[in-house]
């Protein structure tokens, strides 16, 4: 007698019809414990307890699904034999038969059935006579099965058994479903969390814009929520600009949180003005010496002069920058393997003679861009685009280059770095005054500044710091440089290139060594070396110099303008 | 027309500086205001018509303030014109004077 589930139900057997109301007593309070559980696995244990009580049977267990593997594992297990964590193929024996036919197994006699697995008997004593198995029902298929084994009486189990146990799975299996979903919904929400924290800290690593006069310009894309592509500039102390473009291996969250750390690892690897391939190395060493998991970061690195006329840099597994030099493209490869693979990786580092060219920097993200057919874009295409859109200034044109990349398909993030001659026209004089070096002549300068500043459009607050600060500068000139001892002229001339403020006051005083000019911390309540303190907030930067000819120093400051500044 | 002009009010000393307060008159700000304090117990340096203000007079109120505070006298700026607020505030000194609205403010003071 080993016909289908159900097909020829045994014969009731005396005492196995259940008292109805019992059953629906009994129902009503498994649901409601397992609808107010808070703990499921606890809570579950309890339940699988309870209906093998219920039912008379010596042994129950209830088995889950992981449809991944195709496996079922039992979850809990009551009776004489733990079986707790027992793995079975699905589709094996009656558990697993019960799942993939969606159907209720009853077996009568487990020792001729052919769909029994005996491997728990042989190993344990256990006698398995009679089997009743139904599947855990959810709307998206069996997510599990509910097995009970022997009758207590001794008896086998008949189809109000079966169908007894068919209304207990229901609600077991309803709150197996809702936990899986609320954990689902919290993991979920979790992740959302992380990625806009991920997402917030990537933003904040991308540096300000350097704004009007200032050579390098970056842009970002990601092709998701989150970024594995990263740029960085930054000013060394010499004065040359340090540059960072990067690219991250893979996608998603760990990407992400490489970047962070790619990033600040180049940035600190490049405080120290290192020749761009050595650069290169030291961020390879300590990202050797600390990631394991076969991701790897490409990167570009570099150097270039304010006037962006020479760019020496280093690669390192990333693709050629482009030279654009009036519509004529240049490519220069830097080749090196990614950072984070091989400790002792060797780098290459060259000298690009820009002299009014542009570079173009891109993470490869630019051009695996594809087109309308899928195919990706590649150098040609977006050289097309470079050129489309070379004569605006640079932070406009990157964003028109990455509107018409969006305006394709973007599949991975999208870098761009951008270095060349700040564009400006030449140099607008706007105040030259030379006065005797004597406090008594401030008051004229200062007037005549403020005039010359007001006349270029600077808003009065800014206006009235800058002349406080050239006061200032002034006032140390006749006290400090000239002193008691000697006289002589203070020269102001300022000028305006490209949205910076250049003042330079020259007199012919006795050099004086720039570094004994040091402000004194703002807000301490102490007369004396406030002046130069003032100096130091008012402007972007300033030194000294001394002239030619051992007489006489040059002090300038520099004041960048933000667009509302100028009215 | 810088200036500055000394004004008794009750038991203290009124100072009312005018113009561009810079280094070459701010020692004259600097003494006129030590003065003060050694012959009151209550200084207010009225600063409405103070137009332009550099380090070298800020370095003069900052002296004053702490001389009063070490002898246990009492020195307010008074009426302070939005052209030192600004340096005083570059300075992050804003906080550090007592600044009251006008010299009526200084009279109640001292009642």
């Amino acid at each position: 007698m080993s016909a289908g589930p159900l097909a020829s139900p045994p014969p009731p057997v005396a005492g196995s019809a259940r008292d109805d109301a019992r059953t629906l007593a009994f129902l009503a309070d498994l649901s409601q414990a397992l609808a107010v559980s808070i703990d499921l696995d606890r809570t579950l244990s309890a339940a699988v307890r309870r209906i093998a009580g219920f039912m008379h049977s010596q042994a129950a267990s209830l088995f889950l699904l992981d449809a991944n593997r195709g496996m079922l594992e039992c979850r809990v297990c009551v009776g004489p034999v733990e079986m707790t964590g027992l793995r079975i193929a699905l589709g094996e024996g009656i558990v697993g038969r019960a799942v993939v036919e969606d159907e209720c197994q009853i077996v009568t006699d487990a020792a001729t059935d052919p769909r029994v697995w005996r491997g728990g008997d042989e190993q344990s004593g256990f006698v398995t006579r009679s089997l009743l198995c139904v599947p855990l029902r959810t709307a998206s298929g069996p997510i599990g099965a509910l097995e009970i084994i022997n009758r207590d009486d001794g008896g086998v189990f008949d189809a109000d058994d079966a169908e007894a146990l068919r209304l207990l799975a229901a609600p077991t299996a309803l709150a197996i479903n809702n936990a899986r979903m609320a954990a689902d919904l919290v993991a979920q929400q979790r992740l959302r969390r992380e990625f806009e924290l991920a997402r917030r800290m990537q933003e904040s690593l991308l540096p300000a814009a350097g704004g009007a006069g200032f050579p390098v310009t970056g842009i970002n894309l990601p092709a998701f929520e989150i970024s594995g592509d990263f740029y960085d500039h930054f000013t060394l102390p010499d004065g040359r600009i340090a540059f960072v473009v990067g690219d991250v291996s893979g996608k998603g969250l760990d990407a992400a949180l490489l970047m962070v750390r790619a990033a600040s690892l180049l940035r600190w690897a490049g405080k120290d003005g290192l020749a761009p391939d050595v650069w290169l190395a030291r961020a390879n060493e300590e990202l050797c010496a600390t990631s394991r998991d076969g991701r790897f970061v490409c990167a570009l690195v570099g150097y270039c002069d304010r006037e962006a006329r020479r760019v020496h840099l280093a690669g390192a597994g990333f693709p050629p920058v482009l030279v654009d030099r009036d519509g004529h493209f240049e490519e220069f490869l830097s080749g090196g393997p990614p950072l984070g693979i091989l400790v002792d990786a060797r780098f290459e580092a060259r000298d690009i003679a820009l002299d009014g060219a542009t570079l173009y920097a891109y993470s490869d993200g630019a051009s695996d861009v594809r087109d309308a057919a899928g195919r990706p874009i590649g150098v040609a295409g977006l050289r097309e685009f470079v050129r489309r859109h070379a004569a605006l200034a640079p932070e406009p044109r990157l964003a028109a280059i990455l509107a018409e990349l969006r305006h394709l398909k973007l599949v991975d993030d999208t870098t761009f770095l951008v270095i060349e001659t700040p564009r400006a026209g030449a140099p607008e004089m706007l105040f030259d005054a030379r006065i005797p070096a004597e406090a008594g002549c401030l008051c004229d300068l200062r007037a005549g500044l403020r005039r010359a500043l007001d006349e270029f459009g600077v808003a009065a607050d800014l206006r009235d710091k800058l002349v406080l600060a050239v006061d200032e500068a002034c006032t140390n000139i006749i006290r400090h440089a000239y002193g008691a001892q000697s006289s002589g002229t203070i020269h102001l001339r300022l000028c305006h290139d490209a949205g910076v403020l250049a003042f330079e006051l020259s007199d012919d005083a006795p050099p004086i060594d720039p570094d004994k000019v040091r402000p004194k911390p703002l807000g301490e309540c102490r007369a004396g070396g406030l002046g130069v303190a003032f100096i130091d907030s008012v402007m972007d930067d300033w030194h000294i110099e001394a002239q030619p000819g051992g007489r006489g120093n040059r002090l300038i400051l520099h004041k960048r303008l933000a667009p509302r500044s100028v009215t | 027309m810088n200036s500055i002009q000394s004004e008794p009010i009750g038991e203290g000393m009124l100072i009312r500086l005018a113009g561009e307060v810079d280094l070459s008159w701010s020692a004259d700000v600097r003494r006129a205001i030590l003065d003060a304090l050694r012959q009151h117990r209550a200084v207010g340096v009225e600063l409405s018509a103070v137009e332009y203000i550099d380090s070298s007079g800020i370095a003069a109120l900052v002296e004053g303030f702490q001389n009063a505070r070490t002898s246990g006298s009492r020195f307010v700026l008074v009426a302070v014109s939005d052209a030192v607020r600004a340096v005083l505030e570059l300075a992050r000194l804003d906080r550090v004077f007592p600044i009251v609205a006008d010299r009526s403010a200084l009279e109640t003071a001292q009642s």
